[in-house]
């Protein structure tokens, strides 16, 4: 297990996500895909936390404790990826109940007002 | 825990069992037809995605992604598949999906190339012993006993001593040690602009929620105009 084998890992599914916003027509299953893209990026965020020093730490000098600290930033900014993407998943969910109501579909291809 | 364990094989093989659990699960969750199945290999990914952080030792990032994740969004998509009676026909994929085969493929080939050509900086590489002393945990008490935030001498009166061979190898495959009061730390002292704007951001998406799902059934037609 290596950053490379880790991010070659998120990778993967990154690029299975991609592929379903790409491809499905159901709104739902465009979350689904748009959540399984998030969860790959926490991967390769949180691989790096892992795997690579801190700036500070690699040049060398005084070690202070803010530069180990610097070392969970990536878990941090997983955590925030997380939170954003409930509250996106939450939304998205209320404007697809929105559409559902008054267009009775689900489809993306059958709400197509705003193209010409 | 002894190194054996933590440097080798059972670490590394838990790693592509879950990688391979994790990624069959997605391809099931793009392919499959009924909705609802695809939601349920969705959460499967989910704790496949927790486990691949345990793995990494990110133990609060696992337990956050099993609490959001598998416990609040799996289930907010669940109940809402069960809602929409439309899904019965399941989602067909549409015309694009030759463009998007290809698109992916190359997204990933982008992904895979640069993972691999480029020459990172790891934490095996550092040199300084304070550095790697650091990296494995040893600074929290230190850090107070020197009061100016600066990591004191952990090998003074001895700087011919080497780093440990157990902090050598910690340095390799280990990270800090107490990473969940670290993280707490960052989130109300570094990050404390974001986390309050993040609260910000799910409170404004609550009340979105809510305005998108409340209707308007019994009001007027035109009320306001607006």
């Amino acid at each position: 297990m290596t950053l490379e084998h880790v991010l070659l890992v998120s990778g993967i599914i990154f690029a299975i996500g991609l592929y379903g916003v790409l491809s499905r027509r159901n709104t739902i299953s465009l979350l689904m895909s748009l959540e399984l893209m998030f969860n790959a990026v926490v991967i390769a965020a949180v691989a790096f936390s892992r795997f690579t020093p801190p700036a500070g730490l690699a040049d060398g000098g005084i070690v202070t404790a803010n530069e180990v600290r610097a070392a969970l930033t990536g878990h941090v900014l997983a955590v925030f990826i997380i939170a954003v993407a409930a509250a996106e998943s939450a939304l998205a969910l209320a404007l697809i109940f929105a559409l559902y109501r008054t267009k009775e579909t689900v489809e993306i291809t059958d709400v197509a007002e705003m193209r010409r | 825990m002894n190194d054996a364990f933590t440097a080798s094989g059972i670490v590394s093989a838990a790693f592509w069992l879950t990688s391979l659990l994790t990624i069959a699960a997605a391809i099931m969750v793009v392919t499959l037809h009924d909705i609802f199945k695809a939601a349920v290999f969705l959460a499967l990914s989910f704790v496949g995605v927790a486990v691949i952080f345990f793995l990494l030792n990110a133990e609060f990032v696992g337990v956050v992604q099993i609490l959001v994740y598998v416990g609040a969004v799996s289930i907010l998509i669940a109940f809402s598949i069960m809602m929409i009676s439309d899904v019965s026909h399941g989602s067909q994929p549409n015309r694009g999906r030759y463009v998007a085969v290809t698109v992916s493929a190359l997204v990933l080939a982008a992904i895979a190339v640069v993972a691999y050509n480029t020459n990172w900086t790891l934490n095996s590489s550092l040199e300084d012993p304070n550095a790697i002393a650091g990296l494995t945990g040893q600074f929290l008490e230190e850090e107070y006993a020197s009061g100016d935030g600066r990591i004191v001498d952990l090998y003074a009166g001895d700087t011919t001593t080497a780093p440990s061979e157990w902090a050598l190898q910690r340095a390799q495959t280990g990270v800090l040690a107490d990473s969940t009061p670290t993280i707490g730390g960052l989130l109300v002292r570094e990050f404390v602009l974001p986390f309050e704007t993040i609260g910000l951001v799910i409170v404004a998406s609550l009340i979105g929620g809510l305005a998108l799902m409340r209707g308007r059934r019994n009001e007027p037609e035109a009320r306001g105009g607006g």
